[in-house]
């Protein structure tokens, strides 16, 4: 197995081997999913390939819009689970569990960055992890600027949008804005209004494009309803490939422009540039955390 | 004039031991003296003041090779003790993970075999075989028992969880799968075994077995007061008093004497006499094999991984997934002592736990296969050349480390200061 396209490294990216603008062909995965449906699409797509034989994702919870981890072997469990959600869901606890009682041997696992590095680690030191990190066959990543404890993600529907959880239908981040949009309603809160609610990890993570993952994607840098797809590893890129040809996702042509992939490195590059001052500042506090000093780095964009 | 030899540590078998011969001029052992000679841990001294669900999982420490065993004999001498019943999809759940150890545990013994039994030009044929074959039991002990090894899922009161559909179709498929290679390899090392140049009745002792079940262990089928437990101490010199063995110019006499403050294992007897359990011995009881010596326990040990096999497929059929695998219970003991009994791949794993009304375990006793077979190792040596005693040994697939206890010796005077069995 070789990739067809050679490894690009990119410090800002991450390394890849080609990035496109994809969406979902199938109509019930566009419905309910957040921009293009490609993780849905994906993950269907691979496990009625027999590529996975079953996947950790983000599914209801017993709260509404608090997701729990659950593993899903059927494409109706993916459906149901497709859709962004702005608060954490501790989704590698379901990695041992997925290939012991669910029995799994080809999983695949969706994830933030952090998670995504998170499962690259369980790979690289498998302690106690015993006939569990073989069985990895797909790690597809979600951008992600910051996440929200669920109790953040409660204050901004009940204080700012004046709602409950339960009537939000869908959550949604572009243009700088959060929309929470109820059945008859819509409040965008500048995305400035949200900071100090996130997750404290947010601080120190260098990672926007899940960039150890095998393939990741997200809406920035694609028109409405599309999706950036970067394709990374071979089995990425063999994935994505094979989806396209068999119609499960269509190309359209990549903006490279200022609202496009600009756009995402741009993105990308602020979040780093920001993150390494706030890992600077934290070392020198003599803090714990688990990333290079700038000036010990190559390129301070770099993602260690 | 007879003469002794002595082979240390013994080779191919867990753990460390030493065989000790008395052999006559023609090379026959005319007394075959087999013990353990590995370091003392002190599990079951460890868990005693613990609440009870300490014991399981320190105790399937005892052995990397069979945690699975102690685990399932530790936690049914608990539920027996706190008088819980296990509901039955988390019963057979535990037979389930039981007999995927079982066939994972035989498959390794072929391995240290191999060298004895095994054509060189079939030997990687062989190994591979082996391999396959583990790989499929151990993928069953992990998705039921939650880790192949130290299994975390087995607790008191059932099983943690429940399987999935799809897993248990899974189990199915593949041990139905792996059925055809199963009894391929089974075949071909009765071959091996059937065409070895052993001498006639190697192996062969008078002891009388001991088995409790077929495929899982019933502490109905065992009798505590039949059980007998005593120090290697009076074993092994039980011929010899103390004055007498001073008066004993010769050298054998006291090599005698010494085993019994080396050994650390105590003597377990059942009706007063040693017995040998494990493959054959259940074989014998509940398969109406009659054959006895070395090559049978052999053969019986590979026809046992089928028996384990078709077992796994007829209980995982009965699984239902959405059933309740645990029991819901308090841990206010009775006092009562709680007999758990498992037949492990090497034998009847028996272990014995008493819970305060407090919570607390206040007694904790193991009496493991190896150890139960120990006196009669050495007594099968008895009769045939010295050269082939290591293959009588290695025909009960010793597994020494959960056989050790101690006594208390005086360091300087290598007395014995205590004499009755720390059990540690």
């Amino acid at each position: 197995m070789g990739g067809k396209e050679i490894m690009i490294h990119d410090s800002a990216l991450g390394p890849h081997q080609e990035i496109l603008t994809a969406r979902a062909t199938d109509k019930k995965i566009l419905g309910k999913a957040q921009d293009g449906g490609i993780v849905t699409a994906l993950l269907v797509y691979a496990l009625e390939k027999n590529i996975i034989d079953g996947t950790i994702v983000a599914g209801d919870g017993k709260e509404a819009w608090k997701p729990e981890p659950i593993v899903a072997t059927t494409k109706k469990e993916i459906l149901k689970s497709s859709g962004t959600k702005y608060t954490m869901c501790p989704n590698l606890a379901m990695v041992k569990e997925a290939t012991r009682r669910y029995g799994l041997e080809k999983m695949g696992i969706v994830g933030t960055p952090c998670q995504i590095m998170g499962v690259r680690k369980m790979q690289a030191y498998p302690m106690g992890l015993r006939h569990v990190t073989d069985k990895i066959a797909l790690i597809a990543g979600i951008y992600c600027m910051e996440n929200f404890p669920y109790d953040s993600l409660k204050a901004f529907i009940q204080d700012k949008a004046n709602t409950t959880p339960e009537k939000v239908v869908k959550m949604d981040i572009s243009k700088g804005k959060l929309f929470i949009r109820t059945s008859d309603d819509e409040t965008a809160i500048p995305i400035k209004q949200t900071h100090g609610y996130e997750q404290s990890g947010c601080r120190y993570c260098m990672d926007y494009v899940a960039e150890l993952s095998d393939v990741s994607c997200g809406s920035v840098g694609a028109k409405p309803g599309w999706s950036t797809v970067i394709k990374r590893t071979d089995v990425g890129c063999s994935l994505v490939d094979s989806a396209v040809e068999d119609g499960v996702l269509e190309v359209t042509e990549t903006n490279t422009g200022k609202f496009g992939l600009e756009m995402l490195r741009k993105l990308a590059t602020n979040k780093k540039k920001q993150r390494v001052k706030n890992v600077d500042k934290a070392l020198d506090l003599g803090l714990e955390v688990p990333f290079t000093r700038s000036d010990l780095k190559e390129d301070i964009l770099e993602n260690r | 004039m007879s003469k002794t030899i002595t082979i240390s540590p013994t080779s191919r078998q867990e753990g460390h031991a030493t065989l000790s011969l008395e052999v006559d001029d023609e090379g026959i052992v005319t007394s075959g003296r087999y013990y353990s000679i590995t370091p003392v841990r002190g599990i079951e001294k460890m868990v005693v003041g613990k609440r009870p669900e300490s014991a399981p999982v320190l105790v399937q420490r005892i052995c990397g090779v069979c945690p699975v065993t102690h685990t399932l004999a530790s936690v049914e001498a608990i539920d027996d003790s706190l008088k819980i019943d296990v509901p039955k999809t988390g019963q057979m759940l535990r037979e389930i993970c039981l007999n995927a150890h079982m066939i994972n545990s035989h498959a390794i013994h072929h391995f240290l075999v191999a060298p004895d039994f095994v054509p060189e030009d079939d030997y990687r044929q062989t190994v591979k075989n082996v391999s396959e074959i583990r790989k499929q039991a151990q993928y069953v002990e992990d998705v039921i028992g939650g880790e192949g090894i130290h299994p975390s899922d087995i607790r008191i009161g059932g099983m943690a969880h429940n399987i999935t559909k799809n897993t248990k179709n899974k189990i199915k498929t593949r041990i139905s799968g792996l059925m055809g290679l199963l009894e391929k390899h089974v075949e071909q090392m009765a071959g091996y075994i059937e065409a070895k140049d052993f001498p006639e009745n190697l192996g062969v002792h008078a002891q009388p077995v001991l088995a409790t079940s077929n495929t899982y262990g019933s502490r109905q089928n065992i009798s505590l007061q039949s059980i007998q437990e005593i120090m290697p101490n009076s074993w092994y010199s039980d011929k010899y008093t103390a004055q007498e063995d001073e008066e004993y110019a010769d050298e054998t006499m006291k090599t005698a004497k010494r085993i019994g403050k080396t050994a650390c294992s105590q003597i377990p007897l059942y009706d007063s006499t040693p017995v040998e359990t494990g493959p054959r011995a259940r074989a014998n009881k509940y398969r109406r094999f009659k054959d006895k010596g070395a090559k049978a326990q052999h053969l019986a040990r590979a026809q046992e991984m089928i028996n384990s096999a078709e077992r796994i497929i007829e209980l995982v059929d009965k699984i239902d997934p959405s059933a309740q695998t645990m029991a819901k219970y308090t841990i206010e003991g009775t006092n009562r002592l709680g007999v758990g009994v498992i037949e492990g791949p090497r034998g009847t794993n028996l272990h014995t736990a008493r819970i305060s009304p407090e919570g607390f375990i206040t007694e904790y006793n193991c009496i493991v296969p190896t150890t139960w077979n120990i006196p009669t190792m050495g007594m099968a040596t008895e009769g045939t050349h010295y050269k082939y005693a290591p293959d009588v040994i290695r025909a009960y697939d010793p597994c020494l480390s959960c056989a050790t206890h101690m006594v208390v010796v005086d360091d300087e005077s290598k007395e014995v200061l205590k004499d009755d069995m720390v059990q540690l």
